[in-house]
């Protein structure tokens, strides 16, 4: 240990060299520990630790392994946690040495309280200098309406300001004017490339296993970098490492199971969650043969398991694979699914600097299999990442500094088809793409005042195409221009970017904030899709010498209010957005099993600028949120609407968001949520003429007109069963769409059915009311 | 033919799990001027050939399109033959009886009052339909009848195919178009996907399918091509329309295709 100490003297050195520390001061000694769930054993993120003293007072957030450092001097104070649903725990600590101070907290829930969020709450959303996060709280979804019941991470945040829906019933998000693949998804760490199942109605995130949510929608930390538009930060949860306990939920559509418990007891823990849908269970009762034959699930296991060897050490290890399959007998079957691995060890080198180093895996693949023997094909693609990062943070007194290293070796399979027998269709392998990105980091959370306090970073982002293979680079026309052959390990193509990273808050009192911020984000990975929803076979494209990483710059400012000890919050947010190398396909593009795929890209520019709107009640038997947001987001290409800005296929004026939670007695609950959206800017025919003999459309400006709104509520009611000490049970029954709304999920133009010599604009609507009940159980 | 899976696959989704609902809608749509469309088709039958010239209309109109009369319209071929295309009826301008000749460039020119339009187009070699099969697929509980071609794609050349299905002697309204990216030189099955969408009548027994085969030239294909996908609906409102790429310079709407032709029939059984 000593020897490891003095390796990182030169850096400390760094450290205090870019941090101004008074040197006059008295003696300092800080208190440092870990915050956890008194009945769980799970470690707290983001909870707060105060240090109030005579000499002096100081606060700050615990981090994403509930770790907390604070420094103050000599002298006797209160030190006080607080954590969002549990109860504060305050006591007298003497700061005369460096202290280590483990806090365990009782979850509110345990006081077997009628009201909810009855702690305390921080105004940690006031005076952060965070900007343009929203953190979910998981409580919150027990009770949030969602289609078929099955509570959903990806449907709750699309409740959230400037977060639109990717489509009814959709898990695809588009945030503050970004495109579906702009956002950076992880879970534990692991990149999920496919967030979806099932065509985008359910995502791979089974919230029974997820600890923490955080959605960073601008002013993105340095640590976070690759995608353009946000970061979707998910936590898995430890498991218990007190008890063993299992829960789990029957639902009409999925079922689910998780099970934890230590391994040895306040040392380390697992987890194991699995869910099933059973569709096709139900297919297979069919008294119909044909039916009985066809396949559609999902499955996806989440599992964790931790140990801490002891205070300055422990090792986590996290895994989720998850498949959907989807099959009709003798025709075809699709399969496709996310695998993920992160192993990471936390260190505590002092009381003062803490360390974490994860070795990531994560791979997306599809299979498509044609099974007509005269037409067969075995069709599959992957992409693949190995991942290294270091991330350390230093606590100092006025500064957190966190700095670090990334590296991702990236490797794209697009298509390789295999046949066999009397097949039409020939063997096929694209050649495999290589990558590696690097990125090194650097930035401190500075407290300047009481009131002013800045979080500000660099990020230097490099990225290479790696051999073997052969790179062609296309004319306008998308036929080849030229060609160069690497061999492996070569680098073909390399882009480095600097990315700063700034926000800052002034608080006007303990109520009241104004935040700006400003970052830049490159992306270097991007998937070719025209579609909505996120597709099974969307295909992934790197930055070559054809597609140059893709630039985002956004600016925003806020204004952030508290009210009533914190049970109101209220926030509004604008922000402008340039987008710059952005990609669109042609028109009759062939995207599958395509070599010369980059012939059919064009690349342009966009804008998008908005207004948020957030007020959340978080206290009281009466708890939610109104979301609003005004926007515009555009795209402009010199191939498309004459070189024009046009609305982006997501741009929707009005976004609004309704949430409420209404806690009636100990045992019901009730919930509703509205929202409406302006329709998807679509392009509809300005007029028609005659091909073929068919009627064919003539358009002229793209994305020109608009859907009809989408209007929608869902209500549920969650009722608890009889609690006693080793059991616990409840149903939730939940009716989404109540009002039986038809909203437009596309708009066709065709014939009319009477009057072949007229035409006429048919709106296609998804769901009507569609009822639901689960049974939750835990013990 | 890969791009179909992605309809397969909703089709399965949806026979399985959405029970999706329609209803007619007003729309807002502002009013262009009229277009020109030329729809010019050189084959290799000896026959008429025809070259349409008329006007698209607005959107709300009904679809009667109003022929464009008087405009001279020539044909060139690649060794300086010069067709002078005469008009038939309204808008209708023909020439022959006369036959296309395989590997034999054309150059459609046409003049309007003063603007000119023109657009070329390669005769493909011919590839000869072998049979028509029928292939029954199961969907859900449903069972769909669909018609495929069974062609020999030649190894050495590049091939594009564009197929028009009548059943009953009526035309379905749905574009065909498929190259052999993915099948150079195999005996291929296409099959042509065919269901109540896009306003069809399922295929039923005894139904009278002819199918015409057409091989045609790369631009040509590009065209049918980026049709065909318009008709595909996808989640979202599938690809985001545009019109097909012209190859017909001047932005006239339409094409100018020199093909070769081929004519199947089968009953349903």
């Amino acid at each position: 240990m000593q020897k490891r100490n003095s390796y990182l003297t030169p850096l400390l050195l760094l450290i205090t060299l870019f941090c101004t520390t008074p040197i006059f001061a008295q003696k300092r000694y800080t208190i440092s520990g870990t915050v956890r769930d008194a009945a769980t054993g799970e470690t707290l993120i983001g909870a707060t630790v105060k240090l109030q003293g005579t000499s002096g007072q100081t606060a700050a957030a615990t981090n994403a392994y509930g770790f907390y450092s604070l420094t103050g001097n000599e002298g006797e104070y209160e030190f006080t946690v607080t954590y969002t649903g549990y109860t504060t725990t305050t006591q007298k600590v003497t700061l005369d040495k460096s202290i280590k101070l483990n806090i365990e907290l009782q979850s509110g829930s345990e006081l077997k309280e009628v009201t909810i969020n009855a702690t305390d709450r921080k105004n940690e959303n006031v005076r952060s200098p965070q900007m343009g996060l929203d953190k979910i709280n998981m409580k919150d979804l027990d009770n949030i309406p969602v289609i078929f019941g099955e509570k959903d991470v990806l449907k709750t945040i699309q409740l959230l300001p400037g977060v639109k829906s990717g489509g009814e019933g959709n898990t695809g998000f588009f945030v503050r004017g970004g495109a579906a693949d702009q956002n950076l998804i992880l879970l534990d760490e692991a990149t999920v490339y496919n967030s979806s199942h099932l065509l985008g109605f359910f995502s791979t995130f089974n919230a029974d296993a997820v600890k923490d949510v955080g959605l960073y929608k601008g002013g993105m930390p340095a640590q976070y970098g690759g995608r353009l538009s946000s970061v979707l930060d998910v936590k898995m949860q430890d498991g218990n490492n007190k008890e063993f306990g299992a829960e789990g939920g029957i639902g009409l559509i999925a079922s689910r199971l998780k099970v934890e418990g230590p391994i040895v007891k306040n040392k380390g823990s697992f987890m194991i969650s699995a869910r099933r849908t059973y569709i096709d269970f139900l297919l297979k009762a069919s008294p119909d043969s044909a039916t009985r034959g066809n396949t559609l699930n999902f499955y996806d296991i989440n599992a964790k398991v931790n140990y801490k060897f002891d205070d300055k050490n422990t090792l986590f290890v996290s895994g989720y694979f998850g498949q959907d399959n989807i099959g009709i007998k003798n025709l075809f079957d699709n399969d496709w699914g996310n695998t993920t691995a992160t192993i990471r060890l936390n260190h505590v080198f002092n009381s003062r600097l803490f360390s974490n180093t994860s070795l990531i895996y994560n791979k997306y693949s599809y299979s498509i299999k044609l099974l007509d023997e005269d037409n067969n094909a075995d069709v599959t693609s992957l992409i693949r990442d190995f991942n290294f990062k270091e991330d350390l943070q230093y606590f100092s007194d006025k500064h957190t500094l966190r700095f670090g290293l990334q590296a991702t070796h990236h490797r794209i399979a697009p298509s390789d088809i295999t046949t066999s027998g009397s097949s039409s269709f020939n063997d096929l392998s694209i050649e495999n793409r290589y990558g590696v990105e690097l990125a090194t980091y650097l930035s401190d959370e500075w407290k300047v005042t009481d009131k002013l306090s800045f979080l500000y970073g660099l990020r230097f982002s490099g990225f290479s195409l790696l051999g073997p293979g052969t790179f062609n680079t296309y004319n306008a026309d998308g036929e080849v221009a030229s060609e160069a052959t690497y061999k492996s390990g070569e680098f073909a193509k390399s882009y480095f970017n600097i990315e700063p990273r700034f926000s800052a808050s002034y608080s006007l009192d303990d109520e009241n904030s104004i935040k700006a911020s400003y970052n830049r984000n490159t992306q270097n990975i991007h998937i070719l899709t025209n579609a909505n929803s996120s597709s099974p076979t969307d295909q992934y494209v790197m930055s070559s010498n054809n597609i140059k990483p893709e630039l985002a710059d956004q600016v925003a400012f806020g204004y952030f209010k508290n009210a009533a000890n914190n049970a109101y919050e209220f926030s509004g947010e604008v922000y402008y957005k340039w987008l710059q190398n952005q990609i669109e396909y042609k028109n009759g593009a062939q995207l599958i099993a395509n070599a010369n795929v980059e012939s059919e890209l064009i690349y342009g520019s966009g804008r998008a600028y908005g207004f948020e709107l957030y007020a959340k009640k978080t206290k009281g038997r009466l708890t939610g949120w109104l979301s609003y947001t005004l926007s515009r987001t555009e795209r402009k290409f010199d191939q498309l609407n004459s070189g024009n800005y046009f609305p982006a296929r997501q741009d929707r004026t009005h976004d609004l968001a309704l949430v409420g939670i209404y806690n009636l007695s100990k045992r019901w609950t009730f919930a509703a949520n509205y929202v409406y959206s302006t329709g998807n800017a679509v392009t509809y025919p300005a007029g028609k003429y005659n091909i073929g003999g068919l009627t064919t459309y003539y358009y002229t400006d793209r994305n020109a007109s608009r859907m009809p709104y989408t209007g929608r509520l869902d209500i549920s009611a969650t009722l608890k069963g009889k609690e006693t000490k080793k059991f616990k049970s409840s149903w939730s029954f939940g009716l989404y769409n109540a009002l039986n709304r038809q909203n437009p999920y596309a708009i066709n133009f065709r014939d009319k059915k009477d009057d072949a010599t007229r035409t006429e604009a048919v709106q296609i609507s998804l769901f009507g009311v569609i009822p639901s009940v689960t049974w939750n159980f835990k013990f | 033919m890969l791009n179909k899976i992605y309809t397969l696959l909703l089709l399965a989704t949806g026979s399985l799990l959405l029970a999706s609902c329609e209803k007619v809608i007003d729309v807002d749509i502002k009013t262009p001027p009229n277009q020109l469309v030329i729809e010019g088709n050189i084959t290799d039958q000896l026959d008429l050939q025809t070259i349409k010239i008329t006007q698209s209309v607005p959107y709300t109109d009904s679809n009667v399109y109003p022929p464009v009369q008087n405009a001279d319209v020539s044909v060139t071929t690649n060794d300086g033959v010069v067709l002078h295309f005469k008009e038939s009826t309204p808008g209708n301008y023909t020439f022959g009886p006369y036959k296309g000749i395989p590997g034999k460039t054309y150059t459609l020119r046409v003049v309007i009052e003063t603007a000119i339009y023109t657009a070329s187009s390669t005769m493909p070699a011919p590839v000869r339909a072998d049979s028509l099969s029928i292939v029954n697929l199961k969907f859900g509980s449903s069972l769909r009848k669909i018609v495929a071609v069974h062609y020999q794609d030649p190894e050495t050349t590049t091939n594009q195919y564009r197929f028009i299905m009548k059943v009953n002697n009526t035309l379905t309204r749905r574009v065909y178009a498929d190259n052999d990216r993915l099948t150079n030189g195999n005996n291929v099955k296409e099959q042509l996907f065919y269901g109540s969408d896009d306003d069809n009548e399922e295929l039923d027994t005894n139904d009278e399918v002819e199918v015409e085969m057409q091989c045609i030239d790369n631009d040509i294909f590009k065209y049918w091509y980026t049709l065909s996908q318009q008709t595909q609906n996808g989640p979202g409102g599938g690809v985001t329309p545009g019109n097909p790429p012209s190859n017909i310079n001047n932005n006239s709407l339409g094409y100018f295709s020199a093909h070769t032709t081929q004519t199947k029939t089968i009953t349903v059984q």
